[in-house]
Parts: structure tokens; sequence; C-alpha cells
């Protein structure tokens, strides 16, 4: 997987603090502009966007234009692929075995 | 009752070493998670985890079954989530052990894939929950 597919995958997205925190903040109120994200964070307005190109590719965010600003919204749709529980059990304890069993092989 | 989750593992090493592995509380915080695990049935613990924004990271426990060394059971809570976790264990040859875990009693609302967004805060509950999974990917 090439950098790009993996900048839309939704695990991805969400797997930085700051985009979490823009989710939560489009989670929360229908539509906000641009200008109204930016100080929320401490950084610059460059990379809020980049944050939020992210999550629109990831197609957890949704934009518009209305005049001159440009307004976000929430797709939380994206989010049903990883909000089964029976999978996401799957995986953690996959991944656990993973780790049981190099600790067995050290104790052999 | 049919196991939601259900894995089968094999191991060459003694039966006696894998059920250490879960059931010694140091091991599991390097496999699992941190715990105050104590194999007694009727010891209530929990896992541990770093907290996110929509999990608090901690799994409550109640031990079921001790029947050392083929099979331990516990009550796995978590995000209003109740499942049992049960680890069997069997010796199938000389060396070699067969591990199975079932996690059992999901609940059908978050086993159905159900609608797309039935507001914000089921997906996020969720999401939390497989943030330790994603984050550990990267």
């Amino acid at each position: 997987m090439n950098e790009k597919n993996q900048e839309r995958d939704v695990y991805v997205a969400i797997a930085d603090p700051t985009r979490r925190k823009i989710l939560r903040l489009l989670a929360e109120a229908d539509e906000i502009p641009l200008h109204e994200i930016t100080p929320q964070f401490q950084m610059g307005r460059t990379a809020v966007s980049k944050h939020l190109a992210i999550l629109k590719e990831a197609g957890l965010v949704a934009d518009r234009k209305v005049g001159r600003e440009t307004r976000y919204r929430l797709n939380a749709a994206p989010l049903e692929e990883i909000k089964d529980w029976v999978s996401f059990y799957e995986g953690f304890w996959k991944e656990r075995f993973v780790k049981l069993n190099s600790i067995l092989e050290e104790k052999k | 009752m049919k196991s939601d989750v259900s894995l089968e593992y094999k191991f060459t090493n003694s039966i006696e070493n894998v059920w250490n592995a879960l059931t010694d509380s140091e091991t599991l915080a390097k496999w699992i998670m941190e715990n105050d695990f104590k194999p007694i049935v009727g010891h209530k613990f929990q896992f541990r985890t770093e907290p996110n924004e929509w999990w608090n990271g901690i799994v409550d426990c109640e031990v079921l079954v001790v029947e050392e060394p083929y099979r331990l059971s516990y009550i796995w809570a978590s995000a209003g989530e109740t499942t049992t976790v049960t680890w069997t264990l069997k010796e199938v040859s000389e060396g070699t052990v067969q591990l199975n875990l079932d996690q059992t009693g999901f609940s059908e609302e978050t086993k159905a894939r159900v609608g797309a967004i039935e507001g914000a805060t089921h997906a996020w509950t969720n999401m939390g929950n497989q943030l330790g999974k994603v984050l550990s990917e990267l």
C-alpha cells in the first residue's frame, strides 16, 4: 500500500489525536467553518487544513463552500467499518497471541 | 452458547508454561494489559491501558473458572459490553499445546452492523475500543 492509500484509511485517519479532536468538534456541531476550528488548536491554519484533508480523504469529513469560507461537517458512515465488536476483538486477540507466542518462545 | 469470537492456536511449549502465561499477572501485562489478576474464582480485577477520548481504558473482570492447567474463564466487561472470555488448554502431543479462546455474550445490538449513523455516540464508543488496536498497528 502506498502512502496515499494509507492516508485514506479510516484507521489511520483516526489514529492522530488532532484529527480525533477535530472529529469530536464536528460531532458536536452541524457544520463548522475552518476559522472556527483553527483557534482550538495550537497550530496554524495550514496544519489544521492538512488534517482536514486527510479526514476528507478517509470520507470522515465533508466540506462545502459558502461564500468565501469552507464549512466542514462530520460524515460518520465510514466508522461503520470499525464499529463491530466481534471483528474488533478478533483482531485484538490475534495481535495478543503474537505477543504471547514470543513470550513463550523466550521461556523455552 | 455459540462463541462470538473463537480462536485456536498451537504452541510448542509445555502446558504449564502456557498456563503460567495466562495466569501470571506480570506475564499477562506483557501481552494483554496491566492488571491485578489472581487465579482465584470470584476475584475481581481490571485490565487497564492508556485511556483516550472515547474509552476509559478499563476492562472490569471477574474470575469464573480456574481449572489448572486446562481451563480459565473470566467476565470481560468494557465500555458497556459484558462478555465472557474462556481459555481452554489441551496437550495435543508431547510439547504441543492447543490453546482455544472463546469470547461469548456480545449483545445482538453491537453484533449487528446496523444503520449508518444512529447518533455519533454509538460509533464513538465503539471506535474508542478500536483505537488501541489501531494505534499499535501504526
